[in-house]
């Protein structure tokens, strides 16, 4: 019970923390503007056909989620353990009666709580628009859906920035680091995985495949098979992993992404607890 | 409608009707040509045969029950001029190869209305039917897989008919073969294959039909001198699916109508065929489709104009290598509106004074490599067209340029069935969203941070 | 109350700590002596399980390695680098740390107003002075009460004022029965608080001692500069040479090299050579 609140404190202190970190307020601010923009742009000429708009707003949001939400994710997750490491505030905080599992879970809670915030804001501003514009989703549990799969994809990033966290001791080189992960995840692996395929002409089913080690395409495949129900509008590889894949394929996307937000954590955990230098 | 001195005669007719169980077959077996036969409430064994030209009602607000216990045609219309209006209709056998159906007519001016029909694998089958009026019935498939589904609605040589206000849900094709001259008006299709399905037919009106959550809204193929007019095309999505599409098809005009949310707004292959025929696409909305326009890379003349193209993943497409010429994308000095136009109107005359172009190196590798679609939404796709405008060394050629757009969405005509979605429980969910952000805020500032001092 | 039994330490091939074993008993205070890089600050943070190490420390009955958290939960730590969060304010910081202690928010108050910062408990850490922010980490140690206090060079970036203040707070805490271990470098605060001296260098112990003995049996010295009046610095000078001290000239009086703890002594000697010193100071 008492280590329940210990982690709650600590949680909360992460919170605090980053409700005063620029960076995340920067995000966070980012985030909630462009959904908002993104909202009311693709409903713009609402009077035409402004219902039936969420399909589109939601592929907007989906493109804007991939762009800003691991930036964020990576950015408080790499800055979270090491930061303190480099202040010096970590090892004060070891010698109290607290175990190092307590600080890892209260700092992991504390910032997944900050990044769910953030997510609500942005998701909540643009929910607002699209239905003060008449165009909201037909099935309200679609739009949830769609928050809890961009939550999982933070929680992902999360866990990779711990992780980063984890394995270095300067602030600045594991941001470093993050941002360099950042640009391999939303850019350099889409762009390298596109190149491979056209290269090697790769057959759509080993190209599917590969496409499931990016979170972020995960998050992509899983966000639009709740919206659309079907994968069409990734052409022949998406139609392919729908029919090839069937009822399962959702159970794939949300074990894929579970397993990023897991095992980067647990491997983060596992170096924090073993650190013998602090 | 029926008076009641009519329904007194016939009564008349028909003594027993009254006071014993009717007898549907016997009352049949004994019609003459042109008797009008008032069916009462209750539950009729198929199959029944129609061989002269009857006029079968049931009795108003009784809907009598005619089923056929899961074995071949419902009801088998042989004689021309025949009506059947007001049954529940259900219990068909399964055979594709027999067609087994709810109803199938093989004789002139038949008349099927304000039917029920359901359990069904084809619904009504006109075959070799012309002249005949389907109006205000509806038609539930079997739960079958598509693949083993009968059509809803099938006309087969049937020119000149009425299709309109039926309601076609869970089956597979509504689809009009060899039947020139007809009009289908104000339809409803759900969930099924193709909603509309159009082979070889000539001078055919569509017009105001719903078609919703198929795999193909409306197909047409071969012919000539469609018309496709006010309908909502919602959400019609599938391996191979579009809103509408036109295959080999000649002089076809579509206008007015509300292209939403679908994979594809219009597929068009080679349409118009021949020499001197033409496809005309007018004042119609595509609004966030993944593609409005989908074209192969010969189609020629075309004249797109006056359309609304509103927020679609793709504006235009290629389905392969190539660039579209010899298509109008403009008519009078009057383009398209497009919610990507990024120039001007400098002499205030409500047309862009630079030409709309549709230009992507990314989109220009789907056309080459269609498999990369599944990148899609991906910032990279974004990151390539930003490098191919920095680099104009990599900048494809343009698919299509539209010279005269249009500054602002011109005012459409309005179609039906597009309902609002629900507005109180989407609110909810939003301020679920900011209330959630507020509590995590509070959760993190000083007051509660003191709680407990 | 407290047993290091073979602690050795190694950061690579370097031995920061070298098969070091002592005990502290309870209510005593053991300042553990030596230079910068003896390893005293890595026997504390083995002692905090900061460190892994080889060997056993004890405290009670509970392995540090072992039953860390419960060991802690006896340990008051005051570090040598005090990190703090800057942006939090003196009481916020100690009510966090009450609640990762377990123990009530009005203790948190109790304790800001134990070490004289009741006043500034609305002002961020960072903007607290060395001596505050020395005095806001012995509150946030005694928050749990516990009865053991660890300090870490406690007055190395105090100024001779707050020293006083410093030292004087602790001594009240020493009185009220707390087993005290710290690490110093500084004589003074060596004198007037510990009961036994450990002291150290490149990672062994070389002795414990008294504190009065530790500059004697280390041989610790130290300059006094005499001023003399003028006229009497040769036969001052020919007077301290005799009595077996190091002298030289300077300026207007001598400097003479002395064990530590005899300070007085080459003024005794002049006196009773009738050389009167006029005034004196420790180098």
């Amino acid at each position: 019970m008492s280590s329940l609140s210990i982690i709650w404190t600590l949680a909360q202190k992460e919170l605090r923390d980053a409700l005063r970190n620029r960076w995340f307020v920067l995000y966070t601010v980012a985030f909630a503007a462009l959904a908002l923009a993104f909202s009311y742009l693709s409903l713009a000429g609402a009077g035409i056909a402004g219902f039936a708009g969420f399909g589109r707003t939601a592929a907007s949001l989906i493109n804007l989620v991939l762009l800003i939400i691991p930036l964020m994710a990576l950015t408080i997750g790499a800055q979270s353990i090491s930061s303190e490491l480099e202040r010096g505030t970590m090892s004060y905080l070891l010698a109290q009666p607290i175990g190092r599992v307590e600080v890892f879970l209260g700092k992991y809670l504390g910032l997944a709580l900050s990044l769910l915030a953030s997510l609500a804001l942005g998701f909540g501003i643009s929910g607002v628009v699209m239905v003060l514009s008449g165009s909201g989703a037909a099935d309200p549990s679609a739009y949830i859906t769609l928050v809890a799969l961009a939550y999982l994809l933070s929680l992902a990033m999360l866990s990779v920035g711990f992780l980063i966290s984890a394995l270095t001791r300067k602030a600045s080189v594991s941001v470093g680091i993050g941002l360099f992960l950042w640009l391999g995840f939303v850019f350099l692996g889409d762009l390298g995985m596109m190149g491979t395929s056209m290269a090697m002409k790769m057959p759509i089913g080993s190209l599917f495949a590969m496409s499931l080690t990016n979170p972020s395409q995960v998050f992509k495949m899983a966000a639009i098979l709740n919206i659309n129900a079907t994968l069409d509008i990734l052409g022949p590889a998406g139609v392919y992993a729908v029919h090839h894949y069937g009822q399962s394929l959702l159970a794939i996307f949300l074990a894929t992404l579970a397993l990023w937000a897991v095992v980067p954590a647990a491997l983060a955990y596992a170096r924090f607890a073993n650190r013998g230098d602090l | 409608m029926l008076s009641f001195a009519l329904i007194a005669a016939i009564l008349a007719i028909f003594p027993f009707a009254a006071a014993q169980p009717f007898d549907l077959q016997a009352a049949l077996a004994g019609a003459q040509a042109g008797d009008t036969i008032v069916v009462p409430a209750g539950n009729y064994a198929g199959p029944l045969v129609i061989d002269t030209p009857v006029t079968l009602i049931g009795a108003p607000g009784e809907r009598p029950v005619i089923d056929a216990g899961g074995q071949g045609r419902v009801i088998t219309i042989n004689a021309p001029d025949v009506t059947i209006r007001g049954f529940d209709i259900r219990g068909s056998g399964a055979s594709l190869d027999r067609e087994d159906s709810g109803i199938t007519s093989l004789a002139a001016r038949t008349t099927v209305e304000d039917n029920h029909l359901e359990d069904v694998l084809f619904g009504i089958y006109l075959q070799n039917a012309p002249d005949s009026i389907v109006r205000g019935n509806t038609v539930v498939g079997k739960p079958l897989e598509m693949g083993v589904r009968g059509d809803g609605l099938r006309l087969w040589y049937s020119a000149g008919s009425l299709v309109e206000g039926n309601r076609v849900h869970d089956s597979r094709d509504m689809i009009v073969w060899y039947s020139p001259d007809s009009v289908i008006r104000g339809n409803t299709v759900e969930r099924s294959r193709y909603g509309l399905h159009f082979m070889v037919n000539e001078n055919v009106l569509i017009e105001e039909n719903i078609l919703r959550d198929n795999s193909v809204g409306i197909y047409l193929m071969y012919g000539d001198g469609y018309t496709v007019r006010n309908n909502l095309l919602f959400n019609n999505r599938g391996q191979s699916g579009y809103g509408l599409g036109i295959k080999d098809v000649d002089n076809a005009v579509v206008e007015g109508n509300y292209f939403v949310a679908n994979r594809v707004g219009i597929y068009n292959d080679h349409s118009p065929l021949a020499p001197g025929a033409t496809t005309r696409t007018e004042d119609n909305l595509f609004a966030y489709n993944d593609i409005a326009l989908w074209m192969l890379p010969l189609v020629e003349h075309n004249t797109i104009a006056g359309n609304v193209f509103q927020e679609n993943g793709e504006q235009v497409a290629l389905a392969g290598e190539g660039v579209l010429h010899n298509n109008s994308w403009s008519e009078a000095g009057r383009g398209n509106y497009w919610s990507d136009y990024a120039g001007y109107d400098a002499n205030g005359d409500a047309v862009g004074d630079v030409p709309y172009v549709a230009q992507s190196l990314y989109e220009d590798l789907l056309a080459k490599n269609p498999e990369l679609r599944l990148f899609q939404l991906s910032p990279a796709t974004d990151a390539i067209d930003l490098a191919a405008r920095a680099f104009p060394l990599f900048q494809p050629r343009p698919k299509m340029a539209d010279e005269h757009p249009l500054m602002a969405p011109p005012a459409l005509p309005t179609v039906p069935g597009l309902a609002p979605p629900p507005l109180a429980a989407n609110l909810a969910v939003a301020a679920g969203m900011l209330l959630l952000a507020g509590l995590l805020l509070v959760l993190g500032t000083r007051r509660s941070w003191r709680n407990g001092i | 109350m407290i047993q290091f039994a073979h602690l050795t330490k190694q950061f690579g091939k370097f031995t920061a700590v070298d098969d070091l074993s002592f005990d502290v008993s309870p209510q005593a205070a053991l300042a553990l002596w030596g230079p910068n890089g003896a390893g005293k600050t890595t026997a504390i943070k083995c002692l905090l399980g900061l460190l892994k190490y080889s060997g056993h420390i004890l405290v009670d009955t509970l392995d540090a390695k072992k039953q860390g958290k419960m060991v802690r939960r006896m340990l008051g730590y005051v570090p040598q680098e005090l990190a703090f969060y800057a942006d939090m304010s003196a009481l916020d910081t100690a009510l966090f740390y009450a609640r990762l202690k377990s123990t009530s928010p009005q203790r948190a108050a109790e304790v800001l107003d134990q070490v004289g910062l009741a006043e500034h408990g609305d002002k961020p850490v960072g903007a607290l002075s060395g001596g505050m922010k020395q005095r806001l980490a012995l509150g946030l140690a005694l928050l749990a009460d516990p009865p053991i206090l660890v300090l870490d060079e406690p007055t190395s970036n105090l100024d001779a004022a707050a020293r006083d203040h410093f030292l004087h707070l602790l001594s009240d805490v020493k009185r009220a029965g707390k087993t005290v271990v710290f690490t110093s470098h500084r004589l003074e605060e060596i004198e007037a608080l510990a009961d036994n001296v450990l002291v150290m260098d490149q990672g062994r112990m070389l002795m414990t001692c008294a504190p009065g003995e530790l500059p004697r049996r280390l041989g610790l010295r130290t300059q006094v500069k005499l001023r003399l009046p003028d006229g009497q610095l040769d036969s001052a000078l020919t007077v301290l040479q005799a009595g077996g001290f190091t002298v030289s000239r300077n300026g207007v009086g001598v400097l003479v090299d002395v064990l530590a703890s005899e300070k007085a002594r080459p003024i005794n000697a002049l006196h009773d050579a009738d050389i009167e010193v006029m005034d004196f100071e420790v180098q």
